[in-house]
């Protein structure tokens, strides 16, 4: 007996605040890569835009793309929707109106952190404690997570929770891959030292670089963490995974017959992806967007049915 | 040591007229003084941290935006002796049982005016009388479900009614996350004495409401109404569905269906609501009926609610006895219905409406309290002793344009708690708002809301205007 616009902002506020803690690790892996390049090596910080998917808007604000903007204008910028900050600020909204549905916890987790974002986003802009203030956001999305998995019934708003993460995840990790990994790959063929230091950052950007090595047991290979990211049937961030989620969600709330078209037309895009060549970039970027519209279109099915379908 | 003071020519809640404590009080003073000020200070402010942290909050309006604020709390609480409250509250059941019987009796009869004991023109003039009400029979026959009648006490210690709240009355979640907030910081002074817990509020709220079901069902679907995120009461609102497992919905979240029953849209389609707990005003709940603008109400469920598909608390036109001209006659009503005496004495009032009431209101307008029939919040009101001539002159002209919408009483000096003021222990006036839940029996929440006026010598005890709010401790002696 889950209200419509109760789960709809339940959806939202998890995709709210997952998008704050991929957001937060993204920057910090990014971070750590470039302080890892030489010197000379310009390595620009364009790229984390272009994940993000905000190039355009910062562009509109800024003349030139410096780390200490980029940087502000992904955590601290209010008025940049996909920002740590606003991220955090707009799950909290969602939460304060579905507080009835969630465990007490729940809602004071996201509250410290909204208090937290909102009197320190702008260390983390600063170099030397920008670990720190990104750790300590998907530390608290962590913990949101525990409190959720630990004393929430596995009821339709748990599901609808569960529903919006694993579709924000998804998203972000298609992002990572189309963005990051397809340039990785187009690079020319004479790679450097610095290649593996790319991709342990992008592996590490999704939390994925030891779970990687565990599977792998061998060096880093951008063809294989390709595949690692997208098909991987045990981590919980590979689109695989969240796609799984997404329809046992789906399979658990009402009106499954409407929404699961929308989980098999993405399972058959990773059905494709498992038989194509991960090596060649510019295929990679394209099926990637794909992926996307294919996450977009099951986003109107599911708001469809489950808020506007109603009465 | 912490010194603790009274206020001169008021009551004090803690202390005698020598600083002496009340017994009541006796093991919480000796324990403050023992504390000290500034470990009283620093849980204060520890208080205020847990109060930021649990999202406690209230919303204020400012520049047409409404901001959430968090809770104002003072950690010294109020005590009040069970004894004395087991009297206050047999007073107050008295009271809404009363109540309850002239609501019933002015939407069926009208004997109470049949009998000359409630003057017919009132009722008239009454703006919060529905006449779409009239025939209507809620289950047993009682229409102030839920109510928060306001108490203050004297300089002489005489605890009165200052009014009842029969609309939608709030701040029993504060009660119940004062208590919360009170049980952290002191947690050492309750292990030593016995204090009435508070929690059970929301199991007898739930427990009533579900008894208010149509005949039939067994387990009801209770829903509480909110006009949304932007009321000031949202945080309560969402408080109470969370501690009684009800719907929070919201007028579009419903819908009366051909059948006359109220349904919710789920993401499984359309689900029956029995019960409706609704912390919207009558003239919003349905634009069907009352005003055709309102989008905080749901079409048709008046119409459903005449049919008897789904019980509404409080029902609508319950606010016909929640206006300070009928408080006026409460102690009659209560003598006509219960033949009894009221156990609670009202605060005396004049009523403007009468030619000889107006003219010692107006002769005597400085020494008075001036109140608007039907406004809540303090607006429009005027404390004699404190305005200029000019402004009790305005005040006289609007009594002589509408005498029915006036009545004035004395002013009372309202009793005093130490509080913490700029880091000092100060005395401020309290009132007090217990919660009185009314069904096939009825319920009183064990003490209730005591509200502060945190401005040193104002009697302006409303959050919306700076007041602030402490624990009430109903302590056995």
């Amino acid at each position: 007996m889950l209200l419509s616009r109760v789960a709809d902002n339940l959806y939202w506020g998890a995709r709210y605040l997952e998008r704050a803690e991929d957001t937060a690790r993204l920057v910090r892996s990014f971070t750590e890569v470039i302080i890892d390049l030489p010197v000379g090596l310009t390595s620009s910080w364009e790229p984390l835009l272009a994940v993000a998917g905000s190039r355009a808007e910062f562009e509109a604000a800024h003349p030139a793309v410096r780390e200490a903007d980029v940087v502000r204008f992904l955590i601290a910028d209010p008025q940049n929707g996909g920002s740590v900050v606003a991220s955090v600020a707009g799950a909290r909204e969602n939460l304060r109106t579905t507080r009835e549905v969630l465990p007490r916890d729940a809602w004071q987790t996201v509250n410290d952190l909204y208090l937290y974002t909102n009197s320190n986003a702008e260390a983390g802009v600063e170099r030397r404690s920008r670990a720190r203030f990104l750790s300590r956001v998907v530390a608290d999305c962590q913990r949101l997570d525990g409190v959720m998995s630990a004393s929430m019934s596995r009821d339709e708003a748990y599901e609808m929770w569960r529903l919006g993460q694993a579709v924000e995840r998804a998203d972000m990790t298609t992002r990572v891959v189309g963005v990051r990994a397809a340039a990785l790959l187009a690079l020319p063929a004479e790679r450097d030292d610095h290649d593996e230091v790319q991709w342990m950052g992008l592996l590490r950007s999704l939390s994925a670089l030891q779970m990687y090595q565990r599977a792998t047991r061998g060096p880093i290979e951008g063809a294989s963490a390709v595949r690692f990211l997208l098909l991987d049937q045990q981590f919980p961030r590979s689109v695989a995974s969240c796609v799984n989620r997404i329809r046992l969600a789906l399979e658990r709330l009402p009106q499954a017959s409407h929404t699961l078209p929308g989980v098999d037309a993405l399972d058959l895009l990773l059905h494709e992806l498992a038989a194509a060549d991960a090596t060649d970039g510019e295929a990679l970027d394209t099926a990637m967007d794909r992926v996307q519209a294919a996450l977009a279109a099951l986003n109107d099915r599911v708001t469809g049915t489950f808020v506007r379908g109603a009465g | 040591m912490a010194e603790l003071r009274t206020a001169t020519g008021a009551w004090d809640e803690l202390l005698d007229a020598d600083g002496q404590p009340r017994p009541a009080a006796a093991t919480l003073v000796q324990q403050l003084r023992e504390l000290g000020l500034a470990e009283l200070q620093e849980r204060q402010d520890l208080a205020e941290l847990d109060i930021l942290a649990m999202g406690i909050t209230f919303t204020v309006y400012s520049d047409g935006r409404g901001i959430d604020r968090a809770w104002p709390f003072d950690i010294l609480p109020r005590v009040i002796a069970a004894d004395e409250w087991r009297r206050i509250e047999r007073g107050l059941v008295q009271r809404l049982t009363a109540i309850n019987r002239f609501i019933d009796d002015i939407y069926h009869d009208q004997r109470i005016i049949a009998d000359g004991v409630f003057p017919a023109e009132l009722l008239e003039h009454s703006v919060n009388f529905r006449r779409e009400c009239m025939g209507v029979s809620p289950k047993f026959g009682v229409w102030a479900h839920i109510s928060g009648s306001d108490l203050v006490r004297d300089a002489d210690g005489t605890m009165y009614v200052l009014e009842d709240n029969l609309r939608v009355p709030s701040g029993v979640s504060y009660v119940l996350e004062n208590r919360a907030i009170s049980k952290r910081a002191f947690a050492d002074i309750f292990a030593r004495q016995s204090i009435l817990p508070v929690d059970a509020y929301t199991d007898e709220l739930n427990r009533m409401l579900a008894s208010l079901a149509p005949d039939g069902i067994d387990d009801p679907t209770i829903a509480v109404l909110t006009p949304g995120i932007f009321n000031s009461a949202y945080f309560e609102h969402s408080f109470l569905a969370q501690r009684t497992g009800a719907a929070l919905v919201e007028g579009a979240d419903l819908v009366v269906g051909d059948d006359d029953c109220v349904y919710m849209r789920t993401i499984g389609g359309l689900e029956r609501v029995h019960v409706i707990y609704r912390r919207v005003d009558d003239l919003f709940i349905d634009p069907e009926v009352f005003r055709p603008d309102s989008t905080l109400g749901v079409a048709g469920l008046m119409r459903a609610w005449r049919a008897g598909n789904v019980a509404i608390a409080n029902a609508p036109g319950a606010g016909v006895a929640d206006d300070k001209v009928v408080y006026a006659w409460v102690p009659e009503i209560i003598r006509y219905y219960l033949r009894e005496e009221p156990l609670l004495p009202n605060v005396p009032t004049y009523r403007c409406v009468y030619p000889d009431e107006r003219q010692y209101v107006i002769d005597h307008i400085a020494e008075l309290v001036v109140k608007p029939a039907n406004e809540s919040g303090g607006a429009g009101l005027l404390i004699g002793d404190r305005a200029t001539r000019d402004e009790l002159d305005a005040h006289i002209a609007l009594i002589e344009a509408d005498p029915r919408n006036w009545v004035a009483q004395p002013i009372l000096s309202l009793s005093t708690v130490p509080t913490l003021c700029d880091g000092e222990i100060q005395p401020r006036h309290v009132d007090l708002r217990p919660f009185i839940l009314s069904g096939r029996t009825s319920y009183v929440s064990a003490g209730g809301l005591t509200r502060v006026a945190l401005r040193s010598g104002s009697l302006v005890v409303n959050s919306s205007q700076g007041g602030g709010s402490k624990d009430t401790w109903i302590v056995e002696t």
